[in-house]
């Protein structure tokens, strides 16, 4: 019984955690920009991709070289996407926006069939967090432990960076008093590019992250996407707070859901976001339009 | 410098607009389009028509089939042809949509004037295809999609199938558990995905266990959603039933994140998996592969030893940069099965091929096929094999199987004649 409950948190807080990775990236993005960036799920498929690219060179060296290097290469995909079409869409309408970044999603899928082909690819995990231990007679992956622990420093490294640093107030300010910002002498531009490859940065470390436990596959953009949106919606776009605990409560519907109603989980989902949307739709922790 | 934005505050409007987008969108990202050489049996070329799943989950099955395909045409071709005449190829996706994938079918027969038609993925798509190759009379071959119903239920005289069906697969699999595990009494655990095909193999490999008195117990059962992510409260439930064997009816990607986290857990340690252990899986797998794992391979062409096959899978890596699928070869081995009938008619003519291939005996990369008269069925063997604990660089460090392979022959696991006439209509 003890050992079925310790399964199932374990399983809850892994899963939420991946989860958090790439919504806290969403969300982020959103917050500053007012942006829901479609191609989001890209940066984490190519995250993925890149790592299992550069685990084969290396089998064992392979994931540390891919945990770094993966976010950065998914990082420097975000500036451009931002530098060469975004900029240029700020003055549009949220709509068009939107299309643009759904137009890149499909482009970027394009470009990884041609890159990696259609098959499944993989990648290990290091042998130093291989296997399991055991917890009140529940076994427990040591991987688990690397996921769950990734999302608690991206957590707080982004508390950090929004709550006590002056980067953190101008990318709160962005938004509210854009003008205001930029006459203060703050390159609003700049800005911009930043959050937007930190938001690619974040969903490339949830790709190489899940690498080692998930078949990486195409179609792993488009998927992702939606869990993320979902979790970000619920929490609150915009609120990193918010995008933890939708993380949560998706986290328990998927693992608890798999077991008890496993053809119904995902309708739980999309059902728990509409409720969301109608009695709070400005998400559990967003706050409401002024 | 400035940043002139109008904000629509609303951002309710922003959020349904966004779901629209992602949930509607993404799921029909690519349509279908037809490519290739237009031309009808007109002039110097004849045409044949493709339609397969090229985008989604089981992209990988239906972009290897249609290198299959290809690589057989362009064999084909480079030898003079068909009747002296050059076969073209129309190739279309069907979004893994039955109606898509009728459409196309039609489409190429009647726009392309195709001649023969290389059938899907998915047997959905495959049993929407059947009645419209009949109808415009034009012979289909299906070379993946394999339920038993499409031989049987449903036949029409058109079609033909060379992939072990839903009865062949999982009877063979009970076949060769029997065989080692002689009168022991054995506990199993369940693995499945949650749709038609994951229920309808469990069943049969149970069917057939009780058919040849295997001595077993299902300990546990579970069917987690087609693509679920999280499947750790499933896995942990399998596990903690402790069963000897293990019967997972996943594929794809599906089994390699099944694999990957039950390795973690331990399952491989006590409990013997039996899986589609086939080449997609084992190559994205590497030193992940569950050494000692029981796999099963509709055409494990590292283990057939036949003639051409080498040179098959020699053109195939130079042309596609990876070993061929299992769906690969049996599209390949399509190809030369209509170009057999169409040899042997001595036209192109739908009618003639579909009476000259019954009870033929058609050459192909895996060795002779008789394709059986009652059903055109092709009498296709089943390969099975142990996972083996070392990689093998030639194979990109991919853990192939230990010899001997087991081979399930056809007449041991297909349902006779007799029984597949009483199911025809």
């Amino acid at each position: 019984m003890l050992s079925t409950v310790v399964t199932d948190v374990v399983g809850v807080l892994s899963s939420a955690s991946s989860l958090f990775i790439v919504a806290a990236g969403l969300t982020l993005v959103f917050g500053a920009m007012r942006l829901i960036n479609i191609a989001h799920g890209s940066f984490y498929m190519y995250g993925a991709f890149f790592a299992t690219t550069l685990g084969a060179w290396s089998l064992h060296a392979g994931f540390w070289v891919a945990l770094i290097a993966s976010p950065v290469l998914a990082g420097l995909m975000g500036c451009g996407v931002e530098v060469l079409v975004l900029r240029r869409l700020y003055a549009r309408e949220h709509l068009t926006q939107l299309l643009a970044t759904f137009a890149l999603l499909l482009i970027f899928a394009d470009l990884a069939l041609r890159f990696w082909g259609k098959g499944v690819r993989g990648m290990s995990a290091p042998s130093v967090v291989q296997g399991h231990f055991r917890l009140a007679g529940a076994p427990v992956p040591y991987y688990d432990l690397v996921i769950i622990g990734a999302a608690l420093l991206v957590g707080s490294g982004l508390w950090l960076l929004l709550a006590h640093t002056s980067l953190g107030w101008m990318i709160r300010a962005v938004v509210d008093d854009v003008e205001v910002l930029a006459v203060s002498g703050v390159n609003v531009r700049l800005l911009y590019t930043g959050v937007f490859a930190l938001g690619a940065l974040l969903a490339g470390l949830s790709g190489v992250i899940i690498a080692p436990q998930q078949a990486v596959e195409p179609g792993m953009d488009a998927q992702i996407i939606v869990a993320a949106f979902i979790v970000a919606v619920i929490g609150g776009l915009g609120s990193i707070t918010g995008a933890a605990i939708g993380a949560l409560i998706i986290g328990i519907v998927q693992t608890l859901g798999a077991v008890w109603a496993p053809s119904w989980a995902s309708t739980f989902i999309y059902l728990l976001m509409i409720v969301v949307l109608a009695v709070r739709p400005w998400g559990l922790l967003g706050s409401p339009e002024r | 410098m400035n940043a002139p934005r109008k904000f629509v505050k609303r951002r309710r409007v922003i959020a349904i607009a966004a779901a629209t987008a992602i949930l509607g969108g993404t799921a029909s990202a690519c349509s279908s389009s037809a490519s290739g050489g237009s031309a009808g049996s007109g002039g110097g070329s004849v045409t044949v028509g493709m339609s397969t799943s090229l985008s989604g989950s089981i992209a990988y099955l239906g972009q290897t089939g249609l290198q299959g395909v290809q690589l057989a045409l362009a064999d084909l071709n480079a030898k003079g042809g068909l009747l002296g005449k050059q076969v073209k190829l129309v190739s279309a996706d069907d979004d893994i949509k039955p109606a898509t994938g009728a459409a196309n079918v039609r489409q190429m027969i009647s726009s392309d004037h195709a001649v023969a038609i290389f059938g899907p993925v998915a047997s959905s798509i495959a049993s929407a295809e059947e009645p419209v190759a009949a109808q415009f009379k034009v012979p289909i071959f299906f070379h993946t999609s394999n339920d038993i119903s499409l031989m049987t239920k449903t036949f029409t005289p058109y079609a033909f199938q060379n992939v072990p069906n839903t009865i062949m697969e999982p009877r063979a699999i009970a076949d060769y558990l029997s065989k080692q595990i002689g009168s022991k009494q054995i506990t199993i655990g369940i693995f499945a995905p949650d749709y038609s095909y994951g229920h309808d193999t469990v069943d049969g490999f149970l069917k057939a266990l009780t058919d040849l008195h295997v001595d077993y117990k299902v300990v546990n059962q579970q069917f987690p959603a087609l693509g679920a992510t999280d499947i750790s409260s499933n896995l942990s439930a399998l596990i903690n039933s402790h069963p000897d064997y293990v019967f997972n009816a996943q594929y794809g990607g599906d089994l390699v994140a099944f694999t990957k986290q039950a390795e973690q857990l331990g399952l491989f340690k006590d409990t013997k998996v039996i899986s589609f252990y086939n080449w997609g899986v084992l190559r994205a797998l590497k030193d992940q592969a569950p050494a000692g794992a029981i796999g099963y391979s509709r055409d494990a062409f590292w283990a057939i030893k036949a003639p051409g096959l080498d040179t098959f899978v020699a053109n195939y890596q130079k042309k596609f940069n990876d070993y061929p699928s299992d769906w690969a070869i049996l599209a390949y081995a399509a190809v030369q099965e209509w170009a057999d009938g169409v040899t042997k008619a001595r036209s192109f003519d739908a009618d003639k091929v579909i009476k000259a291939l019954p009870g033929a005996t058609v050459s192909t990369i895996v060795g002779p096929m008789t394709i059986r008269a009652c059903d055109h069925q092709a009498e296709v063997p089943e390969y099975i094999g142990t996972v083996s604990s070392t990689g093998e660089a030639q194979y990109g460090g991919a853990h192939l199987w230990d010899e001997p392979v087991f081979v399930a022959p056809f007449q041991d696991i297909a349902l006779t004649c007799d029984q597949v006439k009483a199911m025809q209509p």
